[in-house]
C-alpha cells in the first residue's frame, strides 16, 4: 500500500493551471478551422468551401467564414492545396440563451454537480469527459463533479447526436433533476447531429429534445474546451464570444 | 489401396471435398487471391456450414444480407486455411422471407441471425431468440429500416413503449429477480443497459439489453461517397478510428484494385498501432478504476492523457481523426518526426512497464481480478470471440498474423500474447503484453519506412469486397458493395464489440455483483463500436 | 375470598362456559362469540392475575390431599401472577382479532371445534401456570399440549399442518417427561409430597451430582418448550402453520411456559447453586439466539420467519435469566435480580411484540393469501394501518427506542457487561463471547426486520393479490393498536416496570434492584438520599433527570446503575425523555422543512430507475435477494443442503430455464432431531422387533419383569 502513497507524492502535481493561466502544453487541442479568412479571389474561397465534406464553410465573396458547430476535424480543408487556415484556443463553448441572462439563480457560481447522459457518442466525447476526472485537468479542483445519479445533478451533460432509443432514457433523467437545471451539450454530434443525423435513428441534436443552454461544439471537445463550458455555465468565464477574440494571448 | 471413402477428410482440398459431398447442389467457383465461393440453396446452408466449421475448422466472420432487384443475397464469410476465405452465398427470391438458421452448428452467427431478423424482416427457422433486438419494444413490428423501401433520412418517430413487454426471464427460483443496471448509469458509462437475473449476491444470468445507440451507420452510408463514407467509418467509435477507417479504406482501394505505396502501408500500421497503445493504456486505467485503486488508475491516467497529447501534437488530432484516408495517409511525416512518435511511446511504455510490475505485487488489486469474469477456451470458440478477450482465453488468433494485411506480416512480424485463464487478470495481461509489443512495432517501423509517395489516387470505380483490420478490441470486418456510380451500396459492418458482447454474459455470470463493473471492465467493450 | 382468587374463579368459569357456548352455536356465530367469551375471559384473567400481583399474596384452593402426593391444588403466587397476566395481555387482544380472522375457514373447517379447543388452550394454559403441585401442573401441562397439537393441526386437510402437530406434541412432551423426572428426583430425597412447598423444602438436601442432575433433566426438558436449542425443530414447523390468533398465542404465551417450567423449578424449588449451571443457561440462550436470528434472516416465509425469531427472543430471556443464575450461584444478589428483571422483561416484551406481529402476518396472508414476502411489496399503501402497526411491532422486535424491545436487550447487554465484577477469567470470557453472539444477533434482527418491513411494505407489489389487496376491519386492527401501544408503554416506562418485576424476582434472588436501577429522582431532592449523595444527585438534576417531577409518579424516568467512586455511572439511559427529544426533533425538523419550502411547489418525480422504459417490480429487490448476504457468509451454518441447477437449452445453446432451489433445513434437524429420530427408530428396532411376536405370553413377561424390577428397586432404595 505505501508504496502506491510514495508514487503518488513522487509523481508531484500535473494538473493544468486553467482557467487561471493557459494552457500551452502541445496536443491538448486539435483547433478549428479560422472563424473567418479572406481569400485572393471568390473561386478560390468556394474552392476551399467545397472541401468541407460537412458544410462548415460558407462563402461570401472574398470571405469565407467556419462554422464551428459544424466542424468535425477532418482536417481536409486543412490538407488542400489551398490550405484554409487553423487556429488553436480551446475556449470554445457558447451560450443559447440570452447573454445578459444568468444562467443560474444564485448560489450556482461555484460547485456543480454534473450527470453525463451518452445519448449516441462515439466514446471520443465520454473518454474526453473522463479526462476531466483525471490528473491532468482534474475539475474537482474547481468544484465540479460527476455524480451517478440525476437526482443530485445541477447539469445534463449530453453527448451524442440524440438517438432514438435514448430519448426516453434522457428525458426521464432530465426530469429526475432537481431545479434549476441547465443543459450542455457536448460535441459536434450533440450541437447538429453531424454525420449521423438528423436520421430514423437519430434525432440530430440535443436540442430537438432538450432545451440546451451551453453549446461546446468539437468532434471530440478537447477536455479544456468542455471545462471552459462548464465554467461558462457558472458564470465563472467570460461569455466566449469575447474569449474568442483574445484567442492569441490564450492559447499558443 | 485405399478407396476415396477411406481417406481422412482433411487430405482432401476443401472445393473438391465439397464438391464430393454435395456435388450438383453446390456451385464452387474460385475468389481469386486467395478464396472460394460456395454458392447454395438455402436449404444447404445449415449443412454446408456446419461442415466448414465443424470438420474444416473454419471461422465464421460475417454475415451480409443484401436486398437487391434480382432477390435477397445472404452472403456468410469464413476464415481459415486454404483457402484463406470461404463464401457461402445464399440466392432467394424477394417474395421468400426466411432460411434456416445455422446458429445452431454455428454460434457465433448468432447476433448476426437477429440482427438481420431485425433490420430485413427475414426469420431464420429454428431459431429460439429472433426479435427485439437491435429494435427494441418501441419499434413496430413489420418495419425493417435496412430495406429498400425504408427512408433512413427522415426522423421515424411512430414509435411507443409497449405496456406489455416483458423481458425473457429464465431463472426460476424462490424470490428470483432480475436487477436493472442502466442505460444511464454509473459516472460517464456508456448507454447500454442490463438485466442481471439474480436471487441476490450473485448473478445467475445476464440479459445484455444493447442497441441504445444504434445510429444506423449501415444504412446512413447507402448512396453516399466512399470519401464521405469513410468519416462515418472513422467516428462512428471514436476510441477505435484508425482501425475502422483503414478497413474501410482497405475495402475500397481492393474493389479499385489500386496498390497502397509500402510508406503509406506502413505508416497506417504506426497509427493503428499507436492508437492500440492508446486503446490499452484507457482500458488499464478502467481497469484499475473499477477495482478502487485511486493512485494506481492515477498513474495510468497520467499516461493515457500523455498518449492522447502526444497524438495531438503529433498528428494534429487527439483520437487520429482524418489521417487515414482512400489511396494511403492524408500528410507525410518527416523520419524524425516519425521518430519523436516512436521515442513517445516508448517513454510511455517504459511507464507502462513500472506500472504494472507494481500491480503485479498488490494482493488487493489481483484479488478482485483472478478467477473473476472466467471465460473458457471452449466458450470463447464456440462464441467466435476476438481481440484480447479471446487471447486471454488461450485462443491464439490475431488477424495481423492469420490475415495478414497492409506492412504485416511483411516487413512488420508481430507475434500474439495468449494468457490460458480466461480470467479478468489473463485479460489484464494481454492487454498489459500487447501495448509494450506496441511500441516495440513502432520502433521496428519507424526504423523500416521506406521512401516514397504516401497517397495514391483511388478512382470512381464499382463492385463489392472486405476489407479488415485488427482494431484495438479484436478483428473488425467491413464488406462494401459500390454500385456503378461509385457510391456505397451496401456497407456492411462487423466489429469486435459487436462480435464480443455476443460472449459477455459467459464472463459476467455466476459472479457477484460487486464483480460485475469489473467484468466489464476487463472485457473493455464499446457499446457506440458495437451498436454502429 | 381474595379478589384474584374470585376474579380466577370467575375466569375458569368464563372459559369452560365460552367453550361449552361454542360447542352449541352454529358454525358461523361462532367467530363473533368466541371474541366476545374468550376476550371477556382472558379479561377477567386479567384481572385476576393484576390483583395478585398488586397484593402481592396471591391465594391457593387446596382440592386434594393425598397420602404420597402431597396436597393437590391451584394457587397463585407473584411469580404465576406474572406468567398469568402476560397470557392474559396476550389472549385478550388475539381473542378479539378472532372475530375476523376466522371468517376466512368458514365451511371449510369447523369452526365450532376451534371455538372449543381455543378456549379449553386458554384455560389449561391458565390452569399449568396455577398448578401448585406437580401432578395438577403435569395434567394441565399434558392437555394444554394436546390442544396445541390440534390447533396447529386445525387445517387437518393439510399434511404438513397435521404432521407439524405432531412433531410439536411428540417433542414437548418427550422434553416434560424429562423435567418429570428431574422433579421427581427431588420428590426422592425425603419430600412429604409432590406439591410444590414439600418440593421446597426438601430441595435444600440435594447432594452435588443430584443437583446437577435435576437442573440438567429440567433445564434441558423444559427448555424444549420454551424453543431453545437444541430441542427447538418442532417451533419452525409447528408456528407458521397454525391460524394467525393461534400462532400469536403459541409464540406469546405457551413458549413462557417452557421458561415457567424453568424458572418455577431451578429458581424456586431448587435454586442454582453452582456458577456452571447457569452458564449452561446463558450459553444455551446466546446460541438459541443466534441461530435464531440467523435463520430469521433468511426464511422468506414472514410467519416462519417470525417463528425463528422467537427461538431468538427465547433465547435472549434465556441470556438474562442464566447471567441471573451465574450472579445468584457467585452471591451476587443484586445483579442476579437485574438478570432476572431482565429476563422478565423481555418475555414479557417479546409476548408482545411477537403477538402483535403475529398478528399483523396473519392480516396480511388473510388479505394476499400468502405468507411469502417474496410475493407482496407496496402493502403500506393499501393497508396503512396493519402497516403501521407491524412497523411498530418491527421497531420492538428490532430494539429501536423508544420502543420496549430495546430497553431489555440493552439491559440484558449491560447485565453480561456486570460480569467484570468476577474474579474468574473463564467466566468472564463466556461473559464476553455471549455479550459479543448477542450484539451481532442485535445487528442481524435489524436486518431481518428491515426486510420483514421493507419487503412487505414498501416499494412495488411483487403479485397481484398485494397490489389489490383491502384494509383490515376495524375488528382486526384494534387488537394490533392495543399491541403496538403497549409496546410502546413498556419502553417508554421501564421506570415503572423494573420496580414492578423487581417485587417477583426478590424472593427468588434475595436482593431487589429497584434502587440499583431507578434512582429517585421523582422522590429524593437535590440533597440526595443514603445512596445517592449529593453531588450526585445535584449533577443530575442539573440535566434535567428530575424534569416531569409531581406530574408523574413513582421514582422518576432515568435508568441508571451507580458506581462507585471512579465510575459514578455505570450506564444510563431514558427512553421517555429521548422520546420527548425525539418528537421535538421531529416536528421541529418539519417545521423547518415547511418554512424554507415555503412558496415553493413541490415537483414530485418518478424513483431514479437508470431511465429504463420499464420497471416492473420483479426489477426491484425481493425478500430472498435482501437476505442472501447473510445466506452467503453464514454458509458454514446454513449449509444449503440440495441445490438443484438444472439448465435446459435448445440445441445446447440457447437457455430456456434455469431453476435452482436452495433449501437450508434447520441446523438443528441437521444436528439433532434427525439424529435422534435414527437412534429411537434403530433402538426400536432393536428392542421392540423380538418381542413383537404376537404372543400374548411374552407380552404378560415383559409386564411381569418389569413390576419386579421396579419393585426391586423400591425395596433396594434407602
Amino acid at each position: 500500500m505505501s508504496k502506491w502513497i510514495i508514487q503518488g507524492l513522487r509523481t508531484g502535481v500535473k494538473s493544468t493551471r486553467y482557467p487561471r493561466r493557459p494552457e500551452e502544453a502541445a496536443g491538448v487541442t486539435p483547433g478549428l478551422p479560422a472563424a473567418e479568412s479572406r481569400w485572393p479571389s471568390p473561386s478560390g474561397a468556394e474552392g476551399a468551401a467545397l472541401s468541407c465534406p460537412v458544410g462548415a464553410l460558407e462563402t461570401s465573396g472574398t470571405r469565407l467564414t467556419a462554422d464551428p458547430r459544424r466542424c468535425i476535424h477532418c482536417l481536409r480543408c486543412a490538407s488542400g492545396p489551398n490550405p484554409v487556415p487553423w487556429e488553436g484556443g480551446y475556449e470554445w463553448a457558447r451560450r443559447t440563451g440570452p447573454a445578459d441572462s444568468p444562467l443560474f439563480d444564485r448560489g450556482f457560481d461555484h460547485s456543480l454537480h454534473i450527470r453525463v447522459v451518452d445519448a449516441g457518442a462515439c466514446d471520443a466525447c465520454l473518454s474526453e469527459i473522463k479526462q476531466l476526472n483525471k490528473p491532468y485537468y482534474n475539475m474537482h479542483r474547481l468544484g465540479l463533479f460527476l455524480t451517478p445519479t440525476p437526482r443530485h445533478a445541477d447539469v445534463l451533460l449530453v453527448a451524442g447526436p440524440m438517438t432514438q432509443a435514448m430519448r426516453m432514457p434522457l428525458l426521464k433523467a432530465y426530469e429526475a433533476m432537481p431545479t434549476p437545471r441547465r443543459v450542455m451539450a457536448v460535441g459536434t454530434c450533440a450541437l447538429t447531429g453531424c454525420l449521423f443525423g438528423p436520421s430514423f435513428a437519430s434525432a440530430g441534436g440535443v436540442g430537438s429534445v432538450l432545451p440546451v443552454d451551453v453549446e461546446v461544439p468539437g468532434c471530440p471537445p478537447p477536455p479544456l474546451a468542455i471545462l471552459h463550458g462548464l465554467l461558462l455555465l457558472s458564470s465563472r468565464v467570460k461569455k466566449s464570444d469575447e474569449a474568442r477574440e483574445t484567442l492569441g494571448e490564450a492559447a499558443p | 489401396m485405399m478407396t476415396p471413402a477411406q481417406k481422412a477428410p482433411s487430405a482432401l482440398s476443401l472445393d473438391a471435398e465439397a464438391a464430393a459431398r454435395w456435388g450438383g447442389a453446390l456451385r464452387v467457383s474460385p475468389l481469386p487471391p486467395d478464396g472460394l465461393l460456395l454458392t447454395c440453396d438455402p436449404a444447404l446452408l445449415p449443412d454446408l456450414c456446419a461442415w466448414l466449421a465443424g470438420e474444416r475448422h473454419y471461422r465464421f466472420a460475417t454475415l451480409v444480407t443484401e436486398e437487391r432487384e434480382e432477390g435477397w443475397r445472404l452472403r456468410t464469410l469464413f476464415w481459415g486455411r486454404e483457402p484463406l476465405w470461404v463464401h457461402v452465398l445464399v440466392e432467394m427470391p424477394l417474395q421468400l422471407t426466411s432460411l434456416p438458421s445455422i446458429s445452431d452448428a454455428v454460434h457465433a452467427a448468432d447476433w448476426h441471425e437477429r440482427e438481420t431478423e431485425d433490420l430485413f424482416g427475414l426469420t431464420f427457422t429454428g431459431h429460439p431468440r429472433l426479435g427485439d433486438f437491435i429494435l427494441h419494444e418501441e419499434w413496430p413490428e413489420g418495419v425493417n429500416p435496412m430495406r429498400w423501401s425504408f427512408n433512413a433520412r427522415v426522423p421515424y418517430i411512430a414509435r411507443e413503449v409497449d405496456p406489455q413487454w416483458r423481458p425473457v426471464r429464465i431463472v426460476q427460483a424462490p424470490g428470483a429477480f432480475a436487477m436493472p443496471v442502466g442505460p444511464i448509469f454509473s459516472d460517464t458509462a456508456q448507454a447500454s443497459h442490463f438485466l442481471l437475473e439474480t436471487v441476490g449476491e450473485d448473478v445467475a444470468r445476464t440479459i445484455p439489453r444493447l442497441f441504445y445507440k444504434y445510429r444506423g451507420v449501415e444504412k446512413l452510408a447507402e448512396g453516399e461517397e466512399p470519401a464521405k463514407v469513410l468519416l462515418t467509418a472513422e467516428r462512428f467509435s471514436g476510441t477505435s478510428a484508425i482501425a475502422h477507417a483503414w478497413a474501410f479504406c482497405q475495402a475500397v482501394e481492393r474493389i479499385a484494385g489500386v496498390d497502397i505505396p509500402p510508406r503509406a502501408q506502413l505508416l497506417r500500421a504506426l497509427l493503428a498501432e499507436f492508437e492500440r497503445f492508446r486503446h490499452h493504456l484507457a482500458a488499464l486505467s478502467d481497469i484499475i478504476h473499477s477495482t478502487g485503486m485511486t493512485v494506481a488508475s492515477s498513474q495510468a491516467d497520467i499516461l493515457e492523457e500523455e498518449a492522447l497529447r502526444l497524438a495531438g501534437a503529433w498528428a494534429g488530432h487527439r483520437y487520429l481523426y482524418g489521417q487515414v484516408v482512400l489511396g494511403g495517409v492524408a500528410r507525410d511525416w518527416t523520419n524524425e518526426e516519425v521518430e519523436v512518435l516512436a521515442g513517445g511511446v516508448e517513454r510511455l511504455a517504459g511507464g507502462l512497464g513500472r506500472l504494472s510490475r507494481r500491480l503485479r505485487f498488490s494482493g488487493s488489486f489481483l484479488d478482485r481480478l483472478e478467477q473473476v469474469g472466467l471465460v473458457s477456451e471452449r466458450q470463447a470458440r464456440h462464441f467466435g470471440l476476438v481481440g484480447p478477450v479471446a487471447r486471454a482465453s488461450g485462443v491464439p488468433e490475431d488477424s495481423r498474423v492469420d490475415l495478414p494485411y497492409g506492412p504485416y506480416g511483411s516487413p512488420l512480424k508481430t507475434d500474439i500474447a495468449v494468457e490460458e485463464e480466461g480470467d479478468g487478470y489473463a485479460r489484464l495481461r494481454v492487454l498489459v503484453a500487447e501495448a509494450l509489443a506496441t511500441a516495440r512495432l513502432i520502433r521496428e517501423g519507424a526504423e523500416r519506412l521506406p521512401g516514397g509517395p504516401v497517397r495514391v489516387e483511388v478512382p470512381l470505380c464499382s463492385g463489392e469486397a472486405l476489407g479488415w483490420c485488427e482494431a484495438p478490441r479484436g478483428v473488425a470486418f467491413h464488406w462494401v458493395r459500390l454500385d456503378e456510380g461509385g457510391r456505397v451500396a451496401r456497407y456492411r459492418l462487423t466489429t469486435p464489440s459487436f462480435t464480443n458482447w455476443h460472449g459477455f454474459h459467459l464472463a459476467a455470470e455466476r459472479f457477484a455483483f460487486q464483480d460485475f463493473p469489473i467484468i466489464m471492465a476487463t472485457f473493455g467493450l464499446s457499446t457506440a463500436e458495437g451498436d454502429r | 375470598m381474595s379478589p384474584a382468587a374470585g376474579f380466577f374463579l370467575l375466569f375458569v368459569l368464563l372459559a369452560g362456559s365460552g367453550a361449552l357456548l361454542s360447542a352449541l352455536l352454529p358454525d358461523r356465530r361462532v367467530p363473533t362469540g368466541l371474541a366476545w367469551t374468550a376476550s371477556l375471559a382472558s379479561g377477567v384473567l386479567l384481572l385476576a392475575s393484576g390483583a395478585a400481583l398488586e397484593s402481592g399474596t396471591g391465594f391457593a384452593f387446596p382440592l386434594l390431599r393425598l397420602p404420597v402426593l402431597g396436597t393437590l391444588g391451584f394457587g397463585i403466587d407473584r411469580l404465576s401472577a406474572l406468567f398469568l397476566l402476560v397470557t392474559a395481555l396476550v389472549f385478550l387482544p388475539a381473542s378479539m382479532y378472532s372475530a375476523g380472522y376466522l371468517a376466512r375457514y368458514d365451511g371449510r373447517y369447523s369452526l365450532r371445534l376451534y371455538g372449543v379447543l381455543y378456549h379449553l388452550l386458554l384455560l389449561a394454559t391458565a390452569l399449568t401456570l396455577a398448578g401448585t403441585d406437580l401432578v395438577t401442573f403435569l395434567l394441565d401441562w399434558r392437555l394444554m399440549s394436546v390442544f396445541c397439537m390440534l390447533l396447529v393441526g386445525f387445517e387437518n386437510r393439510k399434511q404438513e399442518n397435521v404432521r407439524a402437530g405432531y412433531l410439536l406434541l411428540a417433542m414437548t412432551e418427550a422434553g416434560v417427561l424429562a423435567a418429570t423426572l428431574g422433579v421427581l428426583f427431588i420428590g426422592g430425597f425425603g419430600a412429604s409430597g409432590l406439591d410444590f412447598a414439600a418440593l421446597r423444602a426438601a430441595a435444600p438436601h440435594l447432594s452435588q451430582a443430584a443437583a446437577w442432575t435435576v437442573f440438567l433433566l429440567t433445564f434441558f426438558g423444559f427448555s424444549v418448550k420454551a424453543g431453545l436449542l437444541p430441542g427447538s425443530s418442532w417451533l419452525p414447523k409447528a408456528h407458521p402453520v397454525a391460524p394467525a390468533p393461534v400462532s400469536a398465542v403459541l409464540s406469546g404465551c405457551v413458549l413462557n411456559l417452557g421458561i415457567y417450567g424453568i424458572v418455577r423449578v431451578n429458581l424456586d424449588l431448587l435454586p442454582v447453586r453452582y456458577v456452571g449451571e447457569g452458564l449452561v443457561v446463558l450459553i444455551v440462550g446466546s446460541l438459541t439466539a443466534l441461530i435464531g436470528i440467523l435463520y430469521a434472516t433468511i426464511d422468506p416465509d414472514m410467519k416462519r420467519m417470525l417463528a425463528h425469531s422467537s427461538i431468538e427472543n427465547m433465547g435472549l430471556v434465556t441470556v438474562g435469566l442464566g447471567a441471573g443464575m451465574v450472579f445468584l450461584a457467585s452471591h451476587l444478589p443484586v445483579l442476579a435480580a437485574m438478570g432476572f428483571v431482565v429476563g422478565f422483561y423481555h418475555m414479557a416484551n417479546h409476548s408482545l411484540y411477537k403477538s402483535l406481529l403475529f398478528l399483523g402476518a396473519g392480516g396480511v396472508d388473510l388479505r394476499t393469501g400468502t405468507r411469502d414476502m417474496n410475493r407482496m411489496g407496496g402493502l403500506l399503501r393499501v393497508m396503512p394501518y396493519t402497516g403501521l402497526f407491524f412497523l411498530a411491532g418491527a421497531l420492538s422486535i428490532a430494539a429501536l427506542p423508544p420502543f420496549n424491545g430495546f430497553v431489555s436487550e440493552w439491559l440484558t447487554l449491560q447485565t453480561l457487561l456486570q460480569s467484570a465484577q468476577f474474579g474468574a477469567t473463564g467466566v468472564k470470557v463466556v461473559f464476553a463471547l455471549c455479550a459479543a453472539a448477542l450484539a451481532l444477533t442485535a445487528a442481524l434482527a435489524v436486518t431481518c426486520f428491515v426486510k420483514a418491513f421493507g419487503m412487505s411494505f414498501l416499494g412495488m407489489a411483487r403479485s397481484r393479490p398485494a397490489e389489490q389487496a383491502k384494509e383490515l376491519p376495524r375488528s382486526m386492527l384494534w387488537p394490533m393498536g392495543l399491541l403496538a401501544a403497549l409496546c410502546l408503554a413498556l419502553g417508554l416506562a421501564p421506570t415503572y416496570v423494573i420496580p414492578a418485576l423487581d417485587t417477583i424476582v426478590a424472593p427468588l434472588a434475595h436482593g431487589s434492584i429497584t434502587e440499583e436501577l431507578v434512582p429517585p429522582f421523582f422522590t429524593v431532592g437535590p440533597s440526595g438520599d443514603a445512596r445517592y449523595g449529593a453531588g450526585f444527585m445535584k449533577d443530575f438534576h442539573a440535566i434535567g433527570a428530575q424534569v416531569g417531577r409531581g406530574l408523574l409518579p413513582g421514582r422518576g424516568l432515568v435508568v441508571l446503575h451507580p458506581g462507585g467512586e471512579k465510575n459514578p455511572v455505570v450506564f444510563a439511559m431514558s427512553t421517555a425523555y429521548t422520546a420527548v427529544v425525539l418528537v421535538l426533533l421531529l416536528a421541529g425538523l418539519a417545521l423547518a422543512v415547511r418554512w424554507a419550502t415555503q412558496g415553493r411547489t413541490v415537483r414530485r418525480g418518478l424513483v431514479w430507475d437508470g431511465g429504463v422504459r420499464h420497471l416492473f417490480p420483479d426489477m426491484t429487490y425481493s425478500a430472498t435477494g435482501f437476505s442472501n448476504p447473510v445466506r452467503v457468509v453464514f454458509q458454514a451454518i446454513f449449509r444449503p443442503t440440495t441445490q438443484e441447477d438444472t439448465r435446459e437449452s435448445v440445441h445446447g445453446h440457447y437457455r430456456t430455464a434455469l431453476t435452482r432451489s436452495q433449501r437450508e433445513p434447520f441446523v438443528m434437524d441437521r444436528l439433532f432431531l434427525l439424529p435422534l429420530t435414527r437412534l429411537v427408530r434403530g433402538a426400536a428396532r432393536l428392542i421392540a422387533r423380538p418381542h413383537h411376536s404376537g404372543r400374548v405370553n411374552l407380552y404378560t413377561a415383559t409386564v411381569l419383569v418389569t413390576l419386579l424390577v421396579v419393585l426391586i428397586v423400591n425395596w433396594v432404595r434407602p
